[in-house]
């Protein structure tokens, strides 16, 4: 019994975004404005729903009851090659190059598989050339796979539908996409007609992005005079004029002052939760990833190290804890070693890592042995954690099956 | 299911030339230094011409070209070439620049045909300049050539649409050439040779096609009509216009016609290419 209603309900959710597709209702949707409570109408459309999986089902559609079975984005062993021109050193090399080349592949992506739902807020951690850019790039049709399949809202993206490319947005932090010579007003006038959004539609989302992000008096200055963070802030606009469900952010905050950073993750949290839209996000603050997604994916060597939330990539990777003791005033701090790895000495203070299997034990004998005024018990902190991850897979990565490391969250 | 929406191209155009517009006037002085170039190198070139002419009454015995013939065919020339300059130039330029820098990323993310994005996103609006001087310069020819005593060029309507319909045939095609060499440069990565294409391409088909059709240049005259058809391109309309004797000539019948053909086959060959040369994009690192 449970098992179908968790079907059902997993159903219903998905077939939501499959009933979006409807202009007629992805208007009202729309029209229901930013400020509005989505979940009334979403409760509607989660009854209509059932009731037309129910339908179907009774008639014996398998193909749409497949359809509504389907996530938002589906990947399946996706992967990425490229053949690059291995140059060598000096001016001889050079010369036999023109004649005689070497290639040699580059395997940016390398059989990922992954399911995103929709109103999902995905992070896509990973060190740089992990493989995180060229997926959003797959995924948003930019460029072909070499292997493997993907589905996008039903859509395959490298078949670059218009349909498809209505319906979702990609932002990267290192390009832009307006007009570098003009008001960043002109080029949301172009997106609002390729886009085909109607003017009063347009003038109202734009009035609430511009109030969100606080950009309104710097529509009608060029975008060569604007500072970093205001023209991050007018991409984004850019990017979600056409109110995309879909949204791939490419470091949207890099090189960002805390101030736009924060000011962009509020935004972007805000706006997500509003709309309910899905965001696969890349990004290596690991500030952004713990402010605004419940979901994470280590990438690293183009293959999936970790599926899961961000405090579970502590419990998973790191096999200690840190414990720092105050000793008392009359106590000497020595022998510490054979508990474990001393980070700092700094008395009365000891900083050590213990093996978090071994922390009861050696604690309890600390205790006993000497006269401690605090003890705190934590964590290693995040950052260090995902550098050692990153570090530790490169290490034996070539042995390794990309199925045993990736744990896709249902 | 959704109602197929199709982006509205004229509007979509009226806006890149619009935005074109603004941002030449936000630079001033460079929109009129850049009237002010290509005007004097329009005048240099007259000037040479008028100089060819103090020593010839025409080019080659029996051509047809006189010196005011001539100076028809040098204003379509220069229709044509102001023609590309200004719409297709700035963006088969910007084109190759925009693959080495993996920007073409966010052309192929837009819901409306890529070739038309890219083709025409930029206008040069100080093209108007040479555009107008080849105006004044073919009015007052065709006037020379109507008012003469002998032989008075007679010009009907048919001959004016059909010599429009001409120049965009001929613009179409040099259109064509010029995409398919930017879109090389997906393959190639880097692609710098297109403005000295460009400029090979035009200093052959600037001139009346008799002049090749002799010799050894026979060869030169097949390749450049039936292989990169560029002789047409400002051929066929110049002949029309200032010879329309010849009008019935089965050689100029024939001409009138491979031009549409040549017209119709570069532009689907272009976009052939263009489309290929897409799947390859690998697009350059973020």
């Amino acid at each position: 019994m449970r098992i179908m209603a968790d079907s059902y309900a997993r159903r219903s959710r998905s077939s939501d975004s499959y009933f979006r597709r409807n202009k007629d209702f992805q208007t009202s949707l729309n029209g229901a404005g930013l400020y509005q409570n989505p979940v009334i109408s979403s409760n509607v459309v989660h009854v209509l729903v059932s009731l037309l999986g129910i339908l179907s089902l009774c008639a014996g559609q398998l193909p749409t009851y497949n359809r509504l079975l389907m996530s938002l984005i589906e990947i399946k062993n996706l992967a990425k090659t490229y053949r690059v021109y291995q140059k060598k050193e000096g001016l001889g090399a050079s010369l036999r190059g023109l004649f005689h080349r070497e290639y040699r592949e580059v395997q940016a992506v390398r059989g990922i598989n992954l399911r995103v739902e929709q109103g999902e807020f995905v992070a896509f951690l990973g060190p740089n050339g992990a493989g995180k850019t060229t997926t959003l790039k797959l995924l948003s049709g930019v460029i072909n796979p070499t292997e493997g399949s993907a589905t996008v809202m039903g859509h395959i993206p490298w078949k670059r539908e218009n349909p498809y490319r209505r319906r979702f947005a990609l932002v990267m932090g290192q390009k832009n996409q307006l007009w570098w010579d003009l008001p960043a007003q002109e080029s949301f006038r172009l997106h609002q007609q390729i886009y085909c959004v109607e003017p009063a539609r347009f003038q109202r989302t734009l009035d609430e992005l511009s109030e969100l992000l606080d950009v309104g008096n710097l529509m009608k200055q060029p975008v060569r005079e604007l500072s970093l963070g205001e023209r991050m802030k007018m991409e984004l606009i850019a990017a979600l004029l056409h109110s995309p469900e879909v949204l791939f952010l490419d470091e949207p905050t890099i090189g960002l002052d805390v101030v736009a950073q924060h000011k962009i993750q509020q935004f972007l949290k805000f706006y997500q939760e509003k709309r309910k839209i899905t965001i696969l996000l890349t990004s290596h603050y690991m500030k952004d990833v713990a402010a605004l997604c419940k979901r994470v994916v280590v990438i690293n060597q183009g293959q999936i190290q970790y599926d899961g939330s961000l405090t579970g990539i502590v419990d998973q990777f790191s096999g200690h804890k840190i414990v720092t003791l105050q000793f008392g005033k009359d106590d000497s701090i020595s022998g510490l070693e054979r508990f474990g790895e001393v980070l700092e000495i700094q008395p009365p203070k000891a900083k050590i890592r213990i093996e978090r299997t071994r922390v009861a034990k050696n604690l309890a004998t600390i205790l006993s042995d000497h006269s401690i005024e605090d003890v705190v018990v934590e964590d290693p902190p995040l950052e260090q954690v995902i550098a050692e991850v990153f570090a530790q897979v490169g290490g034996h990565e070539d042995q390794d099956n990309p199925d045993e490391h990736s744990r896709v969250m249902d | 299911m959704t109602t197929a929406k199709r982006a509205p191209y004229l509007q979509v155009f009226k806006t890149f030339l619009r935005n074109s517009l603004v941002r030449e006037m936000t630079f001033r002085s460079n929109f009129v230094i850049q009237c002010i170039s290509s005007l004097s190198w329009t005048v240099m070139n007259l000037g040479f011409y008028l100089l060819i002419f103090s020593h010839a009454d025409q080019i080659g015995p029996d051509t047809g070209w006189g010196k005011y013939e001539f100076f028809v065919f040098l204003s379509t020339t220069m229709f044509i070439n102001t023609f590309v300059q200004a719409f297709f130039m700035p963006n088969a330029q910007e084109f190759s620049e925009l693959i080495r820098r993996g920007n073409l990323d966010f052309a192929l993310l837009k819901p409306i045909d890529t070739q038309f994005l890219i083709s025409l996103s930029k206008v040069e609006w100080s093209a108007c300049a040479n555009f107008m001087a080849a105006g004044v310069l073919f009015i007052f020819s065709v006037w020379q050539l109507m008012a003469r005593p002998e032989n008075p060029l007679s010009l009907s309507w048919f001959a004016i649409v059909l010599y429009l319909f001409y120049l965009a045939c001929g613009v179409v095609i040099l259109y064509s050439l010029m995409i398919s060499l930017a879109a090389t440069s997906i393959w190639l990565g880097r692609n710098q040779s297109l403005y000295n294409f460009w400029f090979y391409i035009t200093n052959f088909a600037r001139y009346p096609m008799e002049i090749y059709q002799q010799g050894w240049g026979l060869p030169l005259w097949f390749l450049f009509t039936f292989i990169v058809p560029v002789l047409v391109v400002v051929n066929v309309p110049a002949r029309l216009m200032a010879q329309p004797v010849a009008e019935t000539s089965p050689s100029t019948t024939f001409l009138a016609v491979f031009a549409v053909v040549a017209t119709v086959g570069s532009f689907v060959a272009s976009r052939w290419i263009f489309t290929r040369a897409l799947l390859s994009y690998r697009s350059a690192s973020s």
